[in-house]
């Protein structure tokens, strides 16, 4: 009996230890691509916030490293960059989402009273439901939008708010707490760009 | 030889198909079936992880104590399960990021677990490979058709694809939680009724 319980523990600690071995093993062999991937995925999320197009990944790295700088100020990490004669700060924001953590990037103008553009990095909402943040129809929603006091949510008949004046995006049927904490970071984030671009 | 094989998958995939006579696995029935891509992809990593759990467990059979018979189980389950979710991150990021948290759910799949208990602690390892890939198969099939109705429903498109007509409105209700519950019960209705007809 007393040998059994041995082999027990042993057999437990064995087999252990070489499971989590081989993952280390293949965690370690594509832990490089992994790392890239984010780094592209923060990379195009810049690009996209600021509206500049590219091709594939190569041109993406080109873009970013020949035409945004990287700058502080007031505190804040800014990614910089010219579109269109407009001088544009893209911010990467992080905050609550409904289930988890939501990384994405805002981008302004100088004055802080339009929205470029913004993207996701990152979110673990519900596929289809919350998940629904990352498409399209919901992120063009901010491009151009005017900054007047606080974004608001409004239901719109239609899929996505048109008015670029009324400060204003539709919420995402079947995700209104997503949608609302989603706007809350959107407001927390753009008080934090104006403190820091106008010190207000 | 043969036949045996075809035993174990008609009874996987029909006669004792894991979702709709088991009722196992309910939980991520519900959960990712409202977007055709993500339902394959799921449930093609469900289906893999089902077959190599099951080849593993029958492989150690003899060498597990039976006191920790299903600590083992887990472990090699979710060391496939990490395996998968690596590889996504590695090769198909945006598919990883359009599932987050699923992947690593696959591990609470009842299915996985109760195929290596039931069927691989008693049985050779390659039919053991061949079981759990067949039970993933009528996992696959169960999941992938009410997904296909979901999104033809709430988004009117197949595969991202739009097949319905511009002014197709659509049925929010599809992509919300409820419809997951009246399209799996309609569709274990239909099937009952189909064996029945067969049992005359």
């Amino acid at each position: 009996m007393k040998e059994k319980k041995l082999y027990t523990i042993i057999f437990t600690f064995v087999v252990s230890f070489v499971f989590v071995l081989i993952l280390s093993y293949i965690n370690f062999l594509t832990y490089d691509k992994i790392v890239e991937n984010q780094k592209f995925s923060k990379i195009s999320a810049v690009l996209n916030s600021m509206g500049i197009e590219y091709k594939d990944e190569k041109d993406a790295l080109e873009i970013f490293n020949s035409t945004v700088k990287e700058i502080e100020l007031g505190g804040l990490k800014f990614y910089v960059s010219t579109v269109n004669g407009e001088k544009v700060y893209a911010y990467v924001f992080s905050g609550n989402g409904l289930w988890g953590t939501i990384n994405g990037v805002i981008c302004v103008n100088e004055n802080v009273d339009r929205i470029i553009g913004i993207d996701i990095i990152s979110h673990n909402e519900t596929p289809g439901l919350g998940g629904r943040i990352e498409e399209n129809w919901f992120k063009n929603q901010f491009k151009n939008e005017k900054i007047k006091g606080e974004i608001k949510l409004v239901n719109t008949q239609e899929l996505g708010d048109k008015d670029k004046d009324n400060s204003s995006v539709d919420a995402i049927t079947g995700a209104t707490l997503t949608s609302k904490f989603f706007i809350q970071i959107v407001n927390n984030s753009l008080a934090e760009i104006r403190k820091a671009l106008r010190g207000e | 030889m043969g036949k045996k094989y075809k035993e174990v998958f008609l009874k996987n995939t029909w006669y004792e198909n894991p979702v709709f006579v088991l009722v196992l696995g309910i939980c991520s029935t519900l959960a990712v079936t409202n977007n055709l891509k993500n339902t394959l992809i799921m449930t093609i990593g469900v289906m893999l992880v089902t077959g190599f759990s099951n080849l593993t467990v029958s492989l150690l059979k003899n060498l597990i104590p039976s006191k920790v018979r299903m600590m083992t189980q887990v472990l090699i389950i979710s060391f496939y399960v990490i395996i998968v979710d690596i590889i996504l991150r590695a090769y198909l990021p945006d598919v990883s990021k359009a599932l987050g948290p699923y992947v690593g759910l696959i591990i609470t799949n009842c299915i996985i677990m109760g195929r290596a208990e039931a069927f691989a602690q008693s049985n050779d390892p390659i039919i053991s490979f061949w079981d759990g890939i067949t039970s993933g198969l009528g996992y696959m099939i169960v999941l992938v058709a009410i997904a296909f109705f979901r999104e033809l429903l709430g988004f009117g498109t197949i595969f991202g694809y739009r097949v319905m007509p511009e002014n197709f409105v659509n049925w929010t209700i599809m992509i919300m939680p409820p419809s997951a519950f009246f399209m799996l019960a309609i569709f274990i209705w239909i099937v009952k009724g189909f064996k029945k007809e067969g049992a005359k």
